[in-house]
């Protein structure tokens, strides 16, 4: 009787190897078993599988523990262990690449073969990558080794109905295969004879676990990663929000207030005006709707404690040219590193465009007022009515350590519609400056504004507020092209603002008691080189049309004004001009080109503040490293409900075309409860574990565990079953492949 | 007749298949069923046969499974069950039901541990637990020696001298999942073998019937008469089906015993399943180095075969039992039925051996210790136990 012990993994075949290897000799007429032994035949776990061969009947039903030949399925489990009892004139079959002189020391005076299966099954595509199933190809092997025909081999595989490629794969590995006898004289070693103590009922000893390490049979294990949250890579102000947002669902509003001032000096602003790009990357509206990250920024700004500003420790002083939102970011970042500003500010009030161009009804002067005197408490000194032209600022460049200018957009982008009606044309940014003084009335009158960006949208809502008959906007792409925030869009339509789309101005001329707005229609042609179509004039006769008004409203657009720099410097976002002789000089927000947006200035101010410190004491900080943005297909929505997104308080729409009053009132707490923390408990946490304990709960095997407040996996134990990363909801935990 | 590479489920799941597609021109077959470990591959099996007339009926229970088996049959179907262990017990209520109204239900029990400890290995308590049901039981060696006796078992069953159901039992793993090579019955074949299946007091809209209702205790007694009456005609009625099984299938199967080398043996070993297999070739041996050792293989366990045991060993001195099975307070359960058998041989030692128990592995090396162990012994002790599983 010919005796042969398989040994693999659950998964890689080994009781079907042996059901072919049977069925070879069954097929010769031989009497032969198959069997393996059960229970164990987990994915992965180490596994026995036996064949008998006789020409006599075969009588005993026992295991095999002294066979003829050992096959190993699997390179991890070759030990001299698997020669244990096995006769020395027998082959041992391994699947390796390595040759069999390789096992010399390891099984000296033994018979072995080698053959990569795994290699021969993965290149069949047999199995998976991970799991390859290396059985029907180990046949060819043994096959070989055991004086087997490729014929009795290829009839095996058909009668169990294995087809291409398994034939051809094992044909291959019956080619391919290596056999040696080893020198040596073969270890005998005895089965060894295991007395193993079993704990009786009342024995105290009993319930120790048992030391099997299952971890030796997983083929992936869980690692944890942190990944930087959509919201967080979406913010141009730089502003840490899954951590602020984390703070107001504790209802710790003075520690979220605490994280945004960090990176933004004004969190009630944008907690107002911002776009909120975070809330287009939340991966929360790919479930339900966004967390409504602009309001909870508001709500901390409102909520929480202001920390007391610090005062300046070092001796070099900086000037910062413009007060907008750039300049008063560079000028809080300077002074929190202990730098002694000087603002110089051209207008009256500081602020620049968020003073000047966003009108009240967004955002009341009182909030910005608040947030520009946090940012003077900080030893801050500002100059009001300084125009700072390219000769002063050679001077300053004299008297500072370094300047920042970040002077926005001074150039008022114009058309000309002739001249037979001038009076009755107006630039939006001079409209708006002179409503918020209270200079100008529209009673009764029919407003048209040109343009699709905020400021046409500020005009015309304003004019509305200040009672004009009707108020269109015209403008040559369509609504979906306008660079305005859509939700001011939005609001306009509600308060009864039109728009009229693909109309280009052409010419104003009087018309009965006002005047009459000569228009032509336009069409979308091919994208631009901003990405949006081109808008393309019609011709036809009816393309033209007049539009009668009182009052046209240009709102086209502001370009920088860089008549203030030296000749001959080149303008980079935060970085230092080069050629001059006096201090480093830096720019950003509008001015250096960015996109319009108050946090996209802050940012710029920010990074230019982080870059003036740098250069002045050469303290170039510690390199960050850049986590991947958490996609939404890491997130298990499935463990999370689905729920509303709290909105927040309006005004009513008769109360608000009369008045500049503020238009949303925020988040509204009803008694007892946090609308806002509740509104922050929705957050995913992206990519950030929050303790949530899913990982420790879920582990059938009690594997995670907690030391020193950080999660750990033991190894040795885990299976890889993969439940822990399943059941982590924000992608922290995912397998890896061993 | 085809010889086949199969596991004895496969064989078990063939043979099934074919006895019930026989009775396809009468009432067909049906099968109610409910997978566990090890029997699964026997439903899996019969799940995907197609059969002419009949089906498998899938059920959220055991208890449900003989309950549609037994609607079957007094439907008038030939109906077929399996199950192991704990579904076994499950099953329990309507076992001794099924056997109580005498239908004649063929189910195979893959020998498994009852739980707990849960273990799913093969220890013939759980069929052994049904021993004082109404129902016939068979012990098999081998794939060969199932699929024979799964065919006998229905002539027997279903024989209007009987009509009592049946239960044939394999080792689980050691015969289910073990690929071996037998003879697989051809249908042609069983259709000549196996009659059309006949319950006379099967349910009929023309001569509406009540059946299991209140009986007083007179009539209950009655009942029970009829069933050992029933039991005792087997012997009678399993050697005429054997005989005919070799005319058609050409090779005789054991009846309710297989004694070998009995005659002159001064001791006598008795086993049943596969440890029967592994025992003859250790008593082979012995024998060829002249040993005067004897075996029975115990296949038939209802009805107890006890002549045929009482005249197997006549005036040997010592009989060894080995039993896969524990009755706690007890000993081994074929050892209980054995003494009881030889109650009038004084002069026989009958000495237990609980081997194997919750799956260990049996091997030709214990067995020779079981019979030197026999040999040495002049007095038979309390059942001894060999544990298998610490050596």
């Amino acid at each position: 009787m010919t005796e042969v012990t398989i040994c693999g993994r659950g998964g890689q075949g080994g009781v079907t190897l042996a059901k072919l290897i049977a069925t070879s000799y069954f097929l010769q007429g031989k009497d032969v078993q198959a069997f393996g032994v059960y229970a164990a035949e987990r994915s992965g776990a180490p596994l026995q599988a036996f064949v008998r061969i006789d020409d006599e009947e075969i009588t005993n039903h026992n295991q095999i523990k002294c066979p003829d030949h050992v096959i190993v399925l699997d390179r991890t489990l070759i030990s001299p262990g698997i020669a244990v009892g096995a006769k020395s004139s027998g082959w041992i079959v391994l699947n390796t690449p390595q040759a069999p002189e390789d096992f010399a020391e390891l099984f000296p005076g033994r018979q072995v073969a080698t053959v990569d299966a795994t290699s021969l099954a993965v290149s069949h595509k047999l199995g998976t990558r991970s799991v390859p199933i290396v059985n029907t190809t180990m046949l060819g092997a043994i096959g070989e080794v055991f004086g087997i025909t490729l014929e009795e081999i290829e009839a095996s595989l058909a009668e169990l109905r294995f087809g291409e490629p398994n034939v051809t794969s094992a044909r291959q590995a019956f080619q391919q295969v290596r056999k040696v006898k080893l020198s040596g004289h073969v270890t005998e070693i005895p089965t060894p004879q295991v007395r193993q103590k079993i704990a009786g009922l009342l024995d105290e000893d009993q319930g120790l676990p048992p030391k099997i390490k299952t971890g030796s049979w997983a083929t992936q294990q869980p690692e944890r990663r942190q990944l930087t949250p959509p919201c967080n890579d979406g913010c141009p102000a730089g502003n840490d929000v899954r951590a602020f947002v984390e703070a107001v669902g504790k209802k710790n509003y003075s520690r979220a207030l605490e994280i945004l001032l960090e990176t933004s000096p004004l969190p009630g602003v944008c907690g107002r005006v911002c776009p909120a790009p975070c809330m287009e990357a939340c991966n929360r509206s790919e479930l339900d709707e966004s967390v409504n990250i602009r309001d909870l920024e508001r709500y901390a700004a409102e909520h929480g404690e202001w920390p007391v500003a610090t005062t300046p420790w070092r001796s070099e002083r900086i000037a910062v040219i413009g007060s907008g939102p750039a300049g008063l970011s560079a000028a809080y970042q300077l002074a929190k590193q202990g730098y002694r500003v000087t603002i110089f500010e051209a207008g009256k009030q500081l602020g620049g465009v968020m003073r000047t161009g966003i009108p009240a009804y967004r955002l009341p002067p009182d909030i910005l007022d608040y947030e520009i005197s946090h940012i003077l408490d900080h030893g801050v000194e500002a100059i009001t009515g300084c125009k700072i032209d390219r000769k002063k600022l050679l001077e300053l460049s004299h008297e500072f350590a370094a300047l920042f200018v970040g002077t926005g957009l001074q150039n008022i982008r114009t058309a000309d519609l002739g001249t037979e009606a001038n009076d009755a044309v107006q630039e939006g940014i001079e409209f708006l400056d002179r409503a918020r003084l209270g200079e100008e009335r529209c009673d009764d009158e029919r407003v048209i504004v040109v343009g699709g960006g905020n400021t046409a949208m500020d005009a015309s809502r304003t004019a509305q507020r200040l009672g004009a008959k009707s108020v269109r906007v015209i403008y040559r792409r369509t609504r979906d092209d306008m660079p305005a925030i859509s939700e001011e869009i939005a609001e306009a339509l509600e308060e009864g603002v039109i728009i009229e789309e693909l109309v280009s101005p052409i010419r104003i001329t009087p018309m009965g008691s006002g005047v009459g707005l000569l228009c032509q229609r336009m069409r979308l042609g091919e994208p631009d080189e901003s990405g949006r179509p081109r808008p393309i004039p019609e011709t036809t006769d009816d393309a033209f049309f007049e539009m009668p008004c009182d009052r046209v409203i240009l709102a086209l657009g502001q370009s920088h004004d860089l008549s203030i720099l030296p000749e001959g410097a080149e303008l980079k976002d935060g970085d230092t001009l080069v050629g001059l002789f006096g201090a480093p000089i830096f720019s950003g927000g509008d001015f250096a080109g960015n996109d319009g947006t108050v946090s996209a200035a802050i940012g710029s101010g920010h990074k230019a503040a982080l870059h003036i410190h740098q250069t002045l004491s050469g303290d170039t900080g510690t390199p960050s490293t850049t986590n991947p943005v958490a996609e939404p297909n890491v997130i298990h929505m499935n463990l999370f409900n689905c729920s509303v997104q709290a909105k927040p308080v309006e005004i009513p729409m008769n109360k608000r075309r009369s008045s500049f009053a503020e238009t949303k009132l925020g988040l509204r707490d009803l008694p007892g409860v946090s609308q806002a923390a509740m509104e922050a408990q929705r957050c995913f946490n992206c990519g950030t574990c929050n303790s949530c304990n899913r990982c420790m709960d879920y582990c059938p095997e009690g594997i995670v565990y907690k030391e020193g407040g950080e999660y750990r996996f033991d190894y040795s134990y885990c299976k890889g079953c993969g439940l822990c990363s399943t059941q982590c909801p924000r992608g922290v935990i995912y397998m890896s492949e061993l | 007749m085809a010889r086949k590479l199969v596991s004895g489920n496969q064989a078990a799941g063939h043979t099934l298949a074919v006895a019930g597609e026989a009775n396809r021109e009468a009432r067909g077959c049906i099968c109610g069923a409910y997978p566990i470990t090890p029997q699964t591959e026997i439903i899996e099996f019969l799940r995907a046969y197609e059969f002419t007339k009949g089906r498998v009926v899938p059920v959220e229970s055991e208890h449900s499974a003989m309950a549609v088996c037994m609607g079957g049959s007094l439907a008038g179907a030939r109906s077929v069950t399996a199950s192991s262990s704990n579904g076994l017990a499950y099953m329990t209520e309507n076992v001794f039901a099924a056997g109580y109204y005498r239908l004649p239900i063929v189910m195979i029990a893959v020998n498994r541990t009852l739980g707990p400890p849960w273990n799913i290995w093969v220890d013939q308590g759980d069929s052994l637990m049904l021993r004082d049901a109404p129902w016939l039981q068979f012990y098999t060696e081998s794939h060969q020696d199932l699929v024979d006796t799964i065919l006998l078992a229905f002539r027997v069953a279903e024989d209007p001298r009987i009509l009592l159901p049946a239960m044939v039992a394999m080792d689980g793993f050691v015969t289910s999942h073990t690929q071996m090579g037998v003879d697989l019955p051809e249908q042609e074949l069983v259709d000549r073998f196996l009659p059309h299946c006949i319950v006379p007091h099967r349910l009929r809209s023309d001569h509406p019937t009540t059946i299991g209702g209140l009986t007083w205790p007179k009539e209950t007694e009655h009942h029970r008469i009829e069933i050992q009456r029933a039991m005792e005609r087997v012997p009678e009625v399993l050697a005429e089906a054997i005989s005919e099984f070799e005319e058609i299938f050409g090779r005789r199967p054991h009846g309710l015993l297989s004694a070998e080398h009995t005659e002159d043996a001064d001791v006598i070993l008795v086993a049943s399943n596969s440890m029967a297999r592994t025992l003859r070739g250790v008593v082979e041996s012995r024998r060829e180095a002249g040993e005067k050792i004897g075996m029975i293989k115990a296949k038939t366990f209802r009805p107890f075969p006890r002549e045929a045991f009482e005249s197997a060993v006549g005036k040997t001195a010592k009989v060894g039992v080995l039993d896969r099975n524990h009755s706690p307070g007890s000993g081994g359960i074929f050892w209980q039925e054995i003494v009881t058998s030889l109650r009038n041989q004084p002069d026989t030692m009958v000495q237990d051996y609980l081997v194997g128990l919750g799956g260990g592995d049996v091997t030709p090396e214990i067995l020779h210790e079981i019979v030197d162990d026999l040999i040495s012994r002049s007095k038979s002790v309390e059942p001894v136990w060999k544990e298998v599983a610490s050596r």
